[in-house]
């Protein structure tokens, strides 16, 4: 019995089975891979006709302008809705959008011209009324999420068919920039059915270049050509297909595969592939999008502006750019790229990489052997390699810390909301079309994104009311100057790089510019 | 149709999921409000204050304690009302309904990939122990257990999809809206889902069947002259499938769990996607509707299973 069962463990008991030579076996494998890839549809990148497909990044929060909050939104909304203003892709600097033409006759007075045969895309027409409803509603409305933007808004009121006389509070000429972002979208008052509280948030009906087809959550959004838009010739394509894929290195991968003809918002990592590969071409240009370290003030050594001058001096911006971007960026010296309308020179010269000047002024502040700083960030790749970047320079004149990370919600709300927790975050500003949004939105005393409510620095204020007090571009230049200038010379933030936009699209693409805002718009953009 | 031993087995089961049901939707409704950080923040977006996020809350009734939150989200899902999404106001039932045929379709093609390739391997390697067919296949399942998903799809896609466009490189085609779409979209992910469930099947099967082969019940067949193959297959895998179920089911389940990763690396919106992207913006209704169908796809996978064990072996159930 023994030799029986030693037997079947040595041979199996069913070695009597016709003995399975390698070569069968082999010829068998083969046989099988053949008829696999003979019986798979050959996928040939797909025939969509006059259809433009794009890789997007990441789900809209809302279809309505005055309820979403994500940054990523506007490059949904804006093939549904036109806003009244649009702005030099080169400049920001504004251009007409649905109102052609605008006038501050006083300082406290902007009346807006608008376009002629205009209509919604449920044939609504689009005049100064429903441009009324669409500004009272966005600073009114309970669920608004741009009345801060509109704060300076003390009336408005169709003086015309096609005039619209908005009275303001206080002056304003930031105000044509920020009617080219969400609190300037169009929606149609039909389709709110004339209640400012009602809202389109999963059907946007505006009067942008596509009609609004359908959204399906974290998989697409779809458009289809308005034709009674009122540009002429536009949108360039039948009909837009936005798949959203979080993953960048997806959004290539589609991109190389022919099932998109384009992706924007790629890592900046990704141009050298970009490069490499035949048929693919690179869309680049810089952004007001803006990496820093944003700084609570309230306490601590950070209190003392020589302690951050000293931080702004210790940082490295070249280096940052090449380790952190593969240098694909620039140094950002304030919250402006160099090619903007409204940049500084004069703001510039306060922020360079001087690490005796640092040192020296750490002595000054009685913190000569340095400190420890909380920091806070987030917990991807990209940022964890900011991090050690950020560390390894700021060690240079004796400031250490650790980095406490987590996802962007989390982080942001307990570094600048009621918690306070951390003493720096590094992170990011979006940007906004007019600067004037900036500088207000992350240094006034009471904002959200000011982490202590740190009263600003004397002459801050009043240099503010002077960049919303003249609408003649060079004049606000000039008050940019000196409001750029406060900022970084009492180095409230610690700006690091610029972002650049890294897109990439098919030889077949034509029409698709970058455009500092770093939100592309897609109405001119052609396949083939 | 089933006895009565089995009616009251599944009656037992259902009864029993439903503490399993509380307990799990409890646990995650709870470790979402003690993670830090506030959803209210997200829904104010870029022009947050501090005024509209304490607005936003009250709007969303954020600010009501923890356990009213609960015993509303009970209370609502009981009546089949899931609730929306706060982030994007799409209802959950739409969500989940979309959603998780996309991520269902997949895992099967996974699974059932497993089990075509994963048996005659099993059965190849335990037909002929110590050989070097063996030794080729328990290799193979090495490394199909050892390599990552996620490697495995970004190689398949570069190899597939980019070098040879045989198949997609991204995206999903319903199977109701296309079928032959659905399945050449889903399958570089189900296959790649599917290398470690073949090295498992295999494994397992030959480890089973190999200790089968070698009990006395097989030697008397052996000399009772009854033929190998019949020995193999009418009464090998019958004796092991008891086994091979087990495995399957911890499969699906181990499955179901490792589609979250390959869903990102080809853009699927699957249940896994819904679920990640729901709880980085902290969208917790999202996060408890995605939950309580993944909790109630294990168990239902585990009741067929505990159904299925007493059919293949009727003791199980007398028991």
């Amino acid at each position: 019995m023994d030799d029986t069962r030693n037997k079947l463990k040595t041979e199996g008991l069913l070695a009597h089975l016709p003995p399975l030579r390698r070569r069968q076996f082999l010829a068998g494998a083969a046989a099988a891979a053949g008829v696999g890839a003979l019986g798979l549809p050959r996928m040939a990148a797909a025939q969509t006709g006059n259809t433009l497909r794009i890789s997007s990044y990441t789900n809209p929060s809302s279809m309505d302008p005055a309820i979403g909050g994500n940054g990523g939104d506007h490059v949904y909304l804006w093939n549904f809705y036109d806003p009244l203003i649009e702005w030099d892709f080169q400049t920001l600097a504004p251009v007409p959008g649905l109102a052609k033409a605008w006038e501050f006759t006083d300082p406290q007075t902007l009346v807006l011209t608008l376009q002629e045969g205009v209509t919604f895309h449920d044939g609504t027409p689009f005049n100064a009324e429903a441009v009324v409803f669409n500004l009272e509603r966005n600073r009114g409305a309970e669920t608004s999420n741009v009345k801060p933007d509109l704060a300076t808004i003390e009336s408005t009121e169709a003086t015309g068919e096609l005039e619209v006389t908005i009275r303001l509070n206080k002056p304003d000429t930031a105000l044509p920039l920020i009617l080219s972002d969400r609190a300037g979208m169009m929606v149609s008052p039909t389709a709110l059915g004339n209640d400012p509280e009602a809202n389109v948030n999963r059907n946007a009906v505006g009067a942008g270049p596509w009609k609004f087809v359908s959204w399906t959550d974290h998989d697409k959004v779809e458009g289809t050509r308005y034709e009674g838009y009122w540009r002429e010739g536009l949108p360039a394509m039948d009909n837009l297909v936005m798949t959203i894929t979080p993953e960048r290195a997806t959004a290539m991968r589609a991109v190389q595969s022919g099932q998109s003809d384009l992706a924007y918002s790629l890592a900046e990592t990704q141009k050298t592939l970009i490069e490499r590969l035949p048929n693919l071409k690179l869309v680049e240009g810089p952004t007001v999008y803006i990496y820093q370290l944003y700084l609570n003030r309230s306490r601590g050594p950070l209190q003392d502006a020589r302690v951050r001058q000293a931080l702004q001096l210790a940082i490295d911006r070249e280096a940052y750019v090449q380790a952190t971007q593969a240098g694909v960026g620039e140094p950002a010296r304030m919250f402006l790229p160099q090619a903007h309308w409204a940049y500084s020179q004069a703001a510039a010269e306060h922020v360079y990489f001087d690490l005796d000047r640092a040192k020296a002024l750490m002595k000054e502040a009685g913190v000569e052997s340095g400190f420890e700083i909380d920091f806070v960030s987030y917990t991807d790749q990209a940022f964890v390699q900011r991090q050690e970047v950020v560390l390894e320079q700021l060690s240079k004149i004796g400031v250490t810390g650790t980095f406490r990370n987590g996802p962007v919600p989390d982080i942001v709300s307990r570094f600048m909301g009621a918690e306070k927790s951390g003493d720096s975050m590094l992170s990011a500003w979006t940007g906004r079309p007019d600067p004037t949004q900036s500088y207000d939105l992350l240094f006034s005393e009471n904002s959200f994104y000011n982490p202590g409510r740190t009263p600003p620095p004397e002459g801050f204020d009043e240099a503010l009311a002077e960049t919303r007090a003249t609408s003649v571009q060079e004049e606000r230049k000039a008050a940019f100057d000196k409001l750029q200038t406060i900022v970084m010379r009492e180095a409230l933030a610690i700006t690091l790089s610029v972002r650049y936009e890294v897109n990439v699209a098919t030889d077949k693409v034509s029409g698709f510019e970058p455009n500092l805002l770093g939100k592309p718009k897609f109405r001119d953009v052609k396949v083939g | 149709m089933l006895n009565q031993l089995q009616r009251r087995m599944l009656r037992r089961r259902l009864l029993q999921a439903i503490p399993v049901l509380f307990l799990a939707t409890f646990s995650v409704f709870m470790l979402m409000k003690l993670l830090p950080g506030d959803v209210a923040v997200v829904l104010a977006g870029e022009q947050a204050t501090d005024e509209r996020i304490a607005e936003i809350r009250e709007i969303y009734g954020l600010n009501r304690p923890l356990l009213v939150q609960y015993g509303d989200w009970v209370l609502n899902a009981l009546q089949g009302d899931l609730s929306q999404s706060l982030l994007s106001g799409e209802s959950i039932s739409t969500t989940i309904a979309r959603v998780f045929p996309n991520t269902m379709f997949i895992v099967a093609y996974a699974i059932l990939i497993s089990i075509v390739l994963g048996v005659p391997l099993g059965v190849l390697a335990a037909s002929r122990p110590n050989t070097w067919v063996d030794k080729f296949v328990m290799t193979f399942s090495s490394v199909g257990v050892a390599l990552p998903n996620f490697w495995l799809a970004m190689i398949f896609v570069g190899a597939f999809a980019l070098n040879r466009a045989w198949l997609p490189a991204t995206g999903f085609v319903p199977p109701q809206e296309d079928l032959w779409a659905a399945i050449a979209h889903s399958t570089l992910p189900a296959v790649a889902l599917a290398a470690s469930g073949v090295a498992e099947v295999a494994r397992q099967l030959r480890s089973s069947l190999v200790e089968i082969l070698q009990s006395q019940h097989f030697r008397t067949l052996h000399a009772k002259g009854l033929h190998p193959r019949a020995m193999l297959w009418r009464h090998g895998l019958r004796n092991v499938s008891v086994n091979l179920l087990t495995v399957i089911s911890l499969l699906v389940n181990r499955t179901l769990a490792a589609t979250v990763v390959v869903e990102a690396v080809f853009a699927i919106p699957g249940m896994g996607t819904t679920m990640v992207n729901a709880t980085l913006q902290r969208d917790f209704p999202v996060v408890q509707g995605v939950v309580l169908m993944m909790v109630l796809t294990v168990i239902t996978v585990n009741l067929i299973t505990d159904m299925l064990y007493s059919v293949l072996d009727p003791r199980i159930g007398q028991k």
